[in-house]
C-alpha cells in the first residue's frame, strides 16, 4: 500500500518535470515565433519605403538598409528570453 | 588622434595679374579648401565681385564635354581605369588639339551608323510582324487592296463567323488568336462590320507590299540578318578604338578637368577691379608651405595672413587624423555623418570594435576564410574608393572571424579537434549530443561585459565632447548629465549584484548588511542612481523618460550571441541534413539510389553554407555597425561635419 503510494508519487514527480520541460519549449517557441512576427511587421514598412528612398537616391541605401535591421532587436530579446527559458 | 585635423583660416589678398600662377600653385599643393564667396554684401567685402574665369575656360570645358561624351560612348570610366604610363602634361595639351577631332569624327561617324541600322532593323522587324498574320492565308499581299467595289477587313476574331452576305472569307486558327480575312462588296460594308463586331473583332493595318507573304517575311529575316552583320563589324571597330585610345582620352579627361577646375577657380573668389581675394582652410601643419610657395611664384606680390578661426560660427571643413590603419572605418563614419570639427572622432575606436563585434558573432574559421578569399579575389573588380575601403573594412572583419573561429573551436559549424578557448556555442543538433553544449549563460555575461563598457566609453566621450563644445553653466550641466548616466547605468548594477549572484560578475551578496536588509553595495548603488537622475534631471527633466533606455541598451549587445548562435545553429543543421541524414547512410552500401542522395546531400551542403555565409556576412556586418550607430555614437556622437575638400587634383594618368 505504502509502495502504491510511493510509486504514485514518484510518477507523479516526473511527469511533473517532463511537463514543465514542455511548457519551457512551448514558452521559448512562443517568445521567438511572436517577437518573429512583430520584428516582420515593423520592417515591412520600413523595408518598403527604405526600397522607394533607394530608387530615389542610391547613396541612401546603407543608411535604409540600417534603419530596416533596426526592429530586429524585438526578435533578438525574443531569442534571448527562448535561450534563457531553455539553458 | 580622436580629433579631426587641425585647420587654419587663411586670406589670400593679391592684385588681378597674379590669379593664374596663384592658381596654379594652390592647385598644385591640393591643399587649399576654397571657401566659395557669396555676394551677400557682408562686413569688409562691400563692392567685392564674384570674378570671371581665366582665358581659355570655355574651349576646355567644350572639349572636356567632347572626351566625356566620347568616354560614355565606350563606357570608359577613369575609376576603373588601371594607369599604366603618366603622360605629360604639355605635350598631351598639343596632342589634344590635333588627336581629339579627329576621333570624336571618326566616333560620332560609327555610332550614328550604328544607330541608323539599329532605327532600320526595328523597321524590318515591325514589317516582320505586321506581315506574319497573313503567312496562313492563301493570296498574294498585293491582292489586298486597290479595290474600288470592294471592301477587305482584316483581323483577329474570337470565334468563327458566318457572314449573311455574297463574300468570300478565309479563316485561319493561329497562336495569337484567330486570324480572319473578308472581302465583300462596299454596299455590304454594315453588315459585314456588324457580325465581326459581334465576335469581337480586333482590326490589324494591311502590310503595303506585295508578293507572298512568306517570302517577304525571309526577305525580311535575311535583311535584319546582314544588319546585325554590320552592326557587329561597327562594334569591332569601335572596340579596336577605344583599346587604341582609352589611356589617352582618360589622360585627356584629367589634364582638360585640371584645365576646367583651373581655369574657373575665379568664380569662387571675391574680385574688385584690380585685385582678387581667396578665403579658404588648410591643414595647420601646411600654412607656412603654402605661404612661401605663394610667395616665391608671385615674387612677394601677395599678401597672405592667417584668420582667428571662431569655431562657434565657422563650419571648419573635416578632415580624418587617424593612424592609417583605421582608415576602413572611415567609410562606415561617412555613411552615418562625418564628425564635426569640434567633435571627437570615433573612427579609431570604430575600426578596432567593428572587427571584434564581427568575430564574436561570425567566430567561424571556415566562413572566415571563404569571405578572407573574397576580399582578395574581389579587389581586381571594384576600383572605386569606397569599394576598397569596403573590402577592406570586410577583410579585418574576416580576418577577426577567423580569430575568434580558432577561440570558439569552429569550422563551417563543426569543432576544431580541440575544445573551445572561449566559451562554446556548440549546440547538441543531430549526432552531436556529447560534449558540453553551448555555454549560453556566460556568453551572456560576456556580451552585457562588452555593453556596459562600451556604453561607458561612449558617456565618457560625451562628457569629453560637452566640456570641448559648451560654454558656462549649461556645460557643467551637459558634463554632471553624461555623468548621471553612468552613475544610473552601475548604480543599477550594484543593487543587481548585491541581491542575486551571477557568473563572472562581481558578487556583492556576501556584504555585510548595513540597513534594513540592504548591504553596502545596495545602498552605494541606490544612492548612485538617485544622484545620476538627479544630474539628468537638472540637464533636462524630459531625458527622464529615457532612463529605460540603460537596460534595453546593455540589453541590446546580448545580439552579439543571438546573432552569433543563430548563424552556428543554421551551420550545425546544415550539416547535420547534408551530412548525417543524406550522404552517411548511403555510404555504408553504395546503390545507384544512394549515389543520386550523396549529390543531393553535397549540393544541400554547398547551397546552405553559401546562403549561411551571406546571413553571416549581413547580419555579423549590420547588427555590428548598428550597435556602434544606435548604441554607441547616439551617447556623445552628432555628426553633420562639412567635408574637407582642397582645390587639386591627385593626378593618375597625367604630371606636369
Amino acid at each position: 500500500m505504502v509502495a502504491d503510494v510511493a510509486v504514485a508519487a514518484i510518477t507523479d514527480v516526473t511527469l511533473m518535470k517532463a511537463s514543465q520541460l514542455g511548457m519551457r519549449a512551448i514558452g521559448a517557441g512562443l517568445a521567438v515565433g511572436l517577437t518573429g512576427i512583430a520584428s516582420g511587421i515593423a520592417e515591412m514598412a520600413i523595408g518598403s519605403a527604405a526600397v522607394g528612398a533607394t530608387a530615389e537616391n542610391k547613396d541612401v541605401f546603407g543608411l535604409v538598409l540600417l534603419l530596416t535591421v533596426i526592429p530586429e532587436t524585438i526578435v533578438i530579446f525574443g531569442l534571448v528570453v527562448a535561450l534563457l527559458l531553455i539553458f | 588622434m580622436l580629433t579631426p585635423e587641425k585647420m587654419s583660416r587663411l586670406l589670400i589678398v593679391a592684385s588681378k595679374d597674379q590669379l593664374s600662377p596663384v592658381v596654379a600653385e594652390l592647385y598644385r599643393h591640393n591643399l587649399f579648401h576654397i571657401e566659395d564667396y557669396v555676394e551677400t554684401g557682408a562686413e569688409g567685402y562691400e563692392g567685392f565681385k564674384i570674378g570671371t574665369p581665366l582665358s581659355g575656360a570655355s574651349e576646355a570645358s567644350g572639349d572636356l564635354v567632347k572626351v566625356r561624351s566620347i568616354e560614355n560612348a565606350f563606357s570608359i570610366q577613369s575609376d576603373d581605369f588601371e594607369v599604366k604610363t603618366r603622360r605629360n602634361q604639355s605635350e598631351l595639351q598639343v596632342t589634344i588639339e590635333r588627336e581629339l577631332p579627329a576621333i570624336e569624327r571618326e566616333v560620332d561617324d560609327l555610332t550614328g551608323k550604328r544607330a541608323k541600322l539599329d532605327a532600320k532593323g526595328k523597321e524590318y522587324e515591325q514589317k516582320i510582324a505586321d506581315i506574319t498574320p497573313f503567312i496562313g492565308i492563301p493570296g498574294d499581299l498585293d491582292l489586298y487592296r486597290g479595290y474600288q467595289r470592294f471592301v477587305v477587313f482584316a483581323g483577329y476574331v474570337v470565334h468563327e463567323v458566318s457572314i449573311p452576305v455574297p463574300n468570300e472569307m478565309y479563316f485561319a486558327k493561329g497562336k495569337a488568336g484567330n486570324f480572319i480575312v473578308v472581302v465583300a462588296q462596299t454596299e455590304h460594308r454594315q453588315d459585314v462590320e456588324r457580325v465581326l463586331q459581334e465576335a469581337g473583332f480586333r482590326a490589324v493595318t494591311i502590310p503595303e507590299e506585295a508578293g507572298v507573304p512568306k517570302e517577304r517575311v525571309d526577305f525580311y529575316s535575311g535583311q535584319i540578318t546582314l544588319i546585325k552583320k554590320e552592326i557587329d563589324e561597327i562594334n569591332q571597330k569601335l572596340d579596336a578604338i577605344k583599346t587604341k585610345h582609352a589611356d589617352f582620352l582618360v589622360a585627356c579627361e584629367e589634364v582638360l578637368k585640371v584645365k576646367v577646375e583651373q581655369t574657373e577657380a575665379p568664380l569662387r573668389f571675391a574680385t574688385t577691379n584690380e585685385t582678387f581675394v581667396a578665403e579658404g582652410w588648410v591643414p595647420s601643419a601646411s600654412v607656412a608651405t603654402i605661404r612661401e610657395t605663394l610667395e616665391k611664384a608671385t615674387g612677394g606680390k601677395i599678401f597672405v595672413t592667417e584668420l582667428p578661426v571662431d569655431l562657434e560660427h565657422d563650419s571648419v571643413p573635416v578632415e580624418y587624423n587617424y593612424p592609417s590603419f583605421a582608415k576602413p572605418a572611415q567609410m562606415l563614419m561617412d555613411v552615418y555623418s562625418r564628425p564635426k570639427y569640434t567633435e571627437l572622432d570615433p573612427t579609431l575606436m570604430v575600426s578596432i570594435v567593428f572587427p571584434i563585434f564581427f568575430g564574436l558573432i561570425l567566430g567561424d574559421v571556415g566562413y572566415g576564410l571563404i569571405l578572407l578569399a573574397m576580399c582578395l579575389g574581389l579587389r581586381k573588380f571594384m576600383k572605386g574608393e569606397e569599394g576598397t575601403l569596403l573590402l577592406k573594412v570586410l577583410r579585418n572583419a574576416s580576418i577577426s572571424s577567423i580569430f575568434f573561429g580558432l577561440l570558439y573551436s569552429e569550422f563551417l559549424g563543426f569543432a576544431l579537434p580541440w575544445s573551445p578557448f572561449m566559451f562554446s556555442r556548440h549546440l547538441k543538433i543531430g549526432a552531436e549530443t556529447g560534449g558540453h553544449g553551448p555555454q549560453i549563460p556566460e556568453l551572456m555575461i560576456l556580451a552585457i561585459w562588452i555593453g556596459l563598457l562600451h556604453i561607458t566609453l561612449g558617456r565618457v566621450m560625451g562628457m569629453a565632447n560637452h566640456a570641448r563644445q559648451d560654454h558656462g553653466a549649461h556645460r557643467t550641466k551637459a558634463i554632471l548629465a553624461n555623468a548621471g548616466w553612468i552613475c544610473v547605468m552601475w548604480g543599477i548594477l550594484f543593487v543587481i549584484w548585491s541581491m542575486v549572484p551571477m557568473p563572472y560578475m562581481p558578487d556583492f551578496t556576501t556584504l555585510p548588511t548595513l540597513v534594513l536588509t540592504f548591504n553596502i553595495a545596495s545602498v552605494i548603488g541606490a544612492v548612485m542612481l538617485v544622484a545620476g537622475v538627479l544630474f539628468i534631471a537638472r540637464d533636462s527633466a524630459l531625458e527622464i523618460v529615457e532612463l529605460p533606455t540603460i537596460i534595453s541598451h546593455v540589453l541590446s549587445y546580448t545580439r552579439i550571441v543571438a546573432v552569433g548562435l543563430s548563424s552556428v545553429a543554421i551551420a550545425m543543421v546544415i550539416n547535420f541534413i547534408a551530412i548525417g541524414m543524406l550522404i552517411e547512410p548511403q555510404l555504408e552500401s553504395i546503390t545507384i539510389v544512394g549515389v543520386l542522395f550523396i549529390v543531393m546531400g553535397v549540393v544541400v551542403f554547398l547551397i546552405g553554407h553559401a546562403l549561411n555565409l551571406a546571413l553571416g556576412i549581413l547580419g555579423g556586418g549590420l547588427h555590428s555597425i548598428r550597435l556602434h550607430y544606435v548604441e554607441f555614437f547616439t551617447k556623445f556622437y552628432k555628426g553633420g561635419g562639412k567635408k574637407y575638400s582642397p582645390f587639386g587634383l591627385n593626378r593618375r594618368f597625367t604630371e606636369d
